[in-house]
């Protein structure tokens, strides 16, 4: 079983950088006005923040990383470790944390890793810094967690293109003796990774100029490529309300966790649909369950420290908040994240210009 | 208003179509537009409408109008 209890580490300051661009859903070419009407009345994500041609994951990630440690007041010397977690890294290779920790100045003693794991990524983020951390050797960590997932597929895509919003997160983590344990439970079904993927671009289909670029028309408003990042809107939305529902019960019977002592039940901003369906099986109730999706949709690995900045900073800035973060999505993979925070730093979310 | 009302009445809202437009050809590979986020609108509806919470298999399933009325009889729903 994957399961960590990570003693030892505590969240310091979390913030978010998101493109100054938001796009209305009547305002994409894809849909005709009732179109739109019925994916804001149904799907919920009504806006979201769409980076131009040239902004990268990384981009955002690095204005909310400034900004969080002046934040902190951390010297960038002071800093251990740095976790990259993006499906969109600004090159193949080599690995965008090693760009970011000289873009940020962080020091060549900085251990970094990218971690492309999709919308689990905080909690995949959390996990890996978080056991770096706990022994003490390594003090501090910065999580840069974010992605530009509308430049991964076709502008030509109903089931994909109003889903996603673009986003930077910054998690800061400490060494700290007094912390509360951090609790992660993971899985992963491997069988389902078709319903979310890229099929063309890896070395398992190099992209060909032939093939990768030629255009499919797969009705109902779906077009793309084998370049495009697709979703198998169906199969998702089953694997969604199934698997992360046990996952969460699971957490909550093994650390004897209710509705009245968790301040706050954080889930993947996948979209309303999913998110109201496991708040009703789960039978959580719905002041203890924060919705962005609405002004950010879907912002991947990036979700549930957005929930963290968007709605939770005045509570999390001055109280003790007991959180049950659950995450689902690429791989597939699913996990539930126990985690009990002490007063920190949230800086509010920064709307970025292009250049 | 009968169930069968009820369940037809969120069938032409979904759709945007009359009720005489409601048969055994109505279905997700003969109707214009029936995607998955009609699909999920229809079942979220149904949902709500007989106070029922669907199966993921049986979300899967509503992709008729014929299996929609098949998949709640299976909660109980008398049409």
């Amino acid at each position: 079983m994957a399961l960590w209890e990570i003693k030892n580490v505590a969240l310091r300051g979390v913030t978010g950088t998101v493109p100054n661009n938001p796009v209305k859903s009547a305002e994409l070419d894809i849909f005709t006005p009732e179109d739109a009407q019925l994916f804001d009345d149904t799907v919920g994500i009504k806006n979201r923040y769409l980076a131009p041609d040239g902004v990268c994951a990384s981009d955002l990630c690095c204005d909310a990383a400034d900004r969080l440690l002046t934040g902190l007041g951390w010297d960038k010397e002071s800093i251990d470790v740095l976790v990259f977690a993006s499906v969109t890294g600004d090159y193949k290779t080599p690995p965008t944390s090693g760009i970011l920790q000289d873009r940020l100045g962080l020091p060549t003693s900085t251990f970094v890793v990218d971690l492309p794991m999709g919308c689990c990524g905080t909690l995949y983020a959390i996990t890996v810094a978080g056991n770096l951390l706990s022994a003490g050797t390594a003090k501090r960590a910065l999580l840069l967690i974010g992605d530009t997932a509308s430049r991964m597929g076709s502008y030509k895509d109903k089931s994909r293109v109003p889903l996603f919003g673009d986003a930077g997160m910054a998690m800061a983590l400490e060494y700290d003796t007094t912390a509360e344990k951090i609790a992660i439970e993971m899985n992963t079904l491997g069988s389902g990774y078709q319903a979310l993927m890229t099929p063309h671009g890896g070395y398992r289909h190099p992209i060909d100029q032939e093939k990768s670029f030629v255009e499919e028309d797969f009705g109902n408003g779906i077009i793309r490529a084998p370049k495009d990042a697709l979703i198998n809107g169906m199969d998702v939305f089953s694997f969604a309300i199934t698997k992360p529902p046990i996952s969460v019960k699971k957490m909550m019977e093994r650390y004897e966790l209710t509705a009245d002592n968790v301040d706050y039940f954080l889930i993947h901003q996948a979209n309303k649909l999913i998110v109201d369906r496991i708040v009703k099986k789960l039978k959580l109730p719905l002041e203890k369950v924060p919705y962005d999706l609405q002004e950010f949709g879907n912002l991947g690995g990036a979700s549930i420290p957005m929930l963290m900045t968007y709605n939770l900073a005045n509570e999390l800035q001055t109280r003790p908040l007991t959180l049950l973060c659950s995450a689902f999505g690429l791989g597939l993979t699913w996990g539930t994240m126990l985690l009990k925070t002490k007063p920190m730093v949230i800086c509010p979310v920064s709307y970025m210009s292009k250049g | 208003m009968t169930n069968l009302d009820k369940l037809n009445k969120i069938f032409c809202e979904v759709f945007s179509v009359e009720e005489s437009a409601l048969n055994s050809e109505f279905n997700n590979c003969k109707v214009e537009g029936w995607d998955s986020v009609h699909q999920l609108s229809l079942t979220s509806s149904v949902e709500d409408e007989f106070d029922i919470m669907l199966d993921a298999e049986d979300i899967l399933e509503f992709t008729s109008y014929d299996n929609a009325k098949k998949v709640l009889a299976k909660y109980e729903v008398e049409l």
